[in-house]
């Protein structure tokens, strides 16, 4: 039978104290945390939430906000960390390898999220204001232009020219039998073979002019031949003759 | 053969003869350039273009003839009979050919790829009918000394041969206007 130290009840009973306030300060926290899921969960309920959001939505403020946060150096500083980062390829490849993407599509669609989120944003004119803003402003020609010349978008670039998809595309629009109906719609059009055709004038021109400058070419050198070995004058001005036009 | 003072004459003459022509039809006749008068290499060239427009038309015209003939198994006598008329209509078609074009627009085939014209030396206007035939006959009479008979041509102020005096005409330089571009 174990016995019991005299010196055990007294550590017991003076550390007793301190167990009881550890014990009361986690009910508390427990307490404290139950309260606070409860509230917020009571306020995202809420109708007052939904129209504090719709007003906020609504309201020249979200506006002006967007057009600062646009206006500053926000866009150009995301862009470059986003292109130095490699942040797209990152993401894309992490969501394209797990099952993280197909899973949260199936939640979003089973909730009908994307109807609510649409029809949302159509209703109050955000995506409008949003699409309009976006295009008139510089930031999306600066955004672009930093994708376009990143290694990124290079890398990009040259993975898809080289994928078997592209090849597969070609080979398709070349079997295509509308293709090759547009391609002799565009060789036999006015416009093609008159093009053709003066291009084809062109070239003839073009050697009979240099036939033309050779054989005069030819005949001065002749003519001074002729006349120093007869011993005549070189030809100096020749006498004006006949009026003669154009042919 | 011409004489210093007839070259004068002819120059009076087109001198006159253009200031009444400009005259008559002011406003419509291309505004007149000094000539160029072409050489014998040009127009030797012009010459064998020319040449051979009228080989080429005549061989397929002979071929064909032949073709028909060979079908129709002819004698002898009908073979020497097609073979003088053959003759005869390749002289007749080689001697119309430089004439019809001379008198009519004063440029060949060939002249109009070189760029060159046949015309009077007098006023500038194609040769008659007559003076055309007169050339060309000339012509041929000095193609037969081994065309030495056109070498007077590089030493001539006028680039003029025998036959350009005969028929008094001259070959100038007819440069094609560039036609205007489309709308």
């Amino acid at each position: 039978m174990e016995m019991k130290s005299p010196l055990g009840g007294l550590v017991a009973v003076a550390t007793l104290p301190a167990t009881l306030a550890r014990g009361g300060a986690r009910v508390t926290r427990r307490a404290v945390g139950d309260l606070a899921e409860a509230s917020v969960n009571a306020m995202l309920e809420s109708p007052r939430t939904e129209q504090i959001v719709d007003t906020v939505l609504a309201s020249p403020l979200m506006e002006r906000t967007l057009s600062r946060a646009l206006e500053g150096q926000l866009v150009e500083a995301l862009s470059r960390d986003v292109v130095r980062y490699a942040v797209l390829e990152r993401v894309a490849e992490a969501i394209l390898e797990g099952d993280a993407l197909e899973a949260v599509l199936d939640r979003a669609g089973a909730a009908d999220v994307p109807r609510r989120v649409t029809e949302r944003m159509l209703a109050d004119g955000v995506v409008e204001r949003t699409v309009t803003r976006v295009l008139e402003g510089p930031e999306l020609e600066r955004a672009l232009t930093a994708a376009l010349e990143s290694p990124g978008m290079e890398r990009l670039v040259i993975r898809v020219m080289e994928s078997r998809l592209l090849d597969e595309a070609v080979e398709r629009l070349l079997d295509s039998e509308e293709l090759w109906l547009l391609v002799r719609e565009i060789a036999y059009s006015p416009e093609v073979t008159d093009a053709l055709s003066h291009q084809g004038v062109g070239f003839a021109d073009q050697v009979a002019g240099s036939v033309r400058a050779r054989s005069r070419r030819a005949d001065a050198w002749l003519e001074r031949v002729a006349r120093r070995a007869l011993r005549r004058k070189p030809a100096g001005e020749l006498p004006p003759g006949p009026p003669v036009g154009p042919a | 053969m011409s004489t210093p003072a007839r070259d004068r004459g002819d120059l009076v003459a087109a001198r006159q003869a253009h200031a009444v022509n400009a005259r008559v039809h002011a406003g419509t006749l291309t505004e007149a350039t000094a000539p160029v008068y072409e050489g014998l290499v040009t127009r030797g060239i012009a010459f064998a273009i020319d040449s051979a427009v009228i080989n080429l038309v005549a061989l397929v015209v002979s071929v064909s003839v032949g073709l028909a003939l060979s079908v129709l198994d002819p004698s002898a006598n009908a073979e020497t009979l097609a073979l003088a008329v053959g003759a005869f209509a390749y002289a007749v078609w080689s001697v119309g050919y430089f004439v019809v074009f001379w008198s009519t627009t004063g440029q060949t085939p060939g002249d109009r790829l070189l760029q060159i014209r046949v015309c009077r030396a007098s006023d500038g206007n194609v040769l008659r009918p007559r003076k055309s035939l007169l050339r060309f006959g000339a012509m041929m009479l000095c193609a037969l000394p081994l065309f030495a008979g056109f070498l007077p041509i590089l030493v001539d102020n006028r680039r003029r041969g025998p036959h350009d005096r005969l028929a008094g005409s001259v070959v100038v330089s007819a440069p094609v206007e560039p036609r205007p571009g489309r709308a």
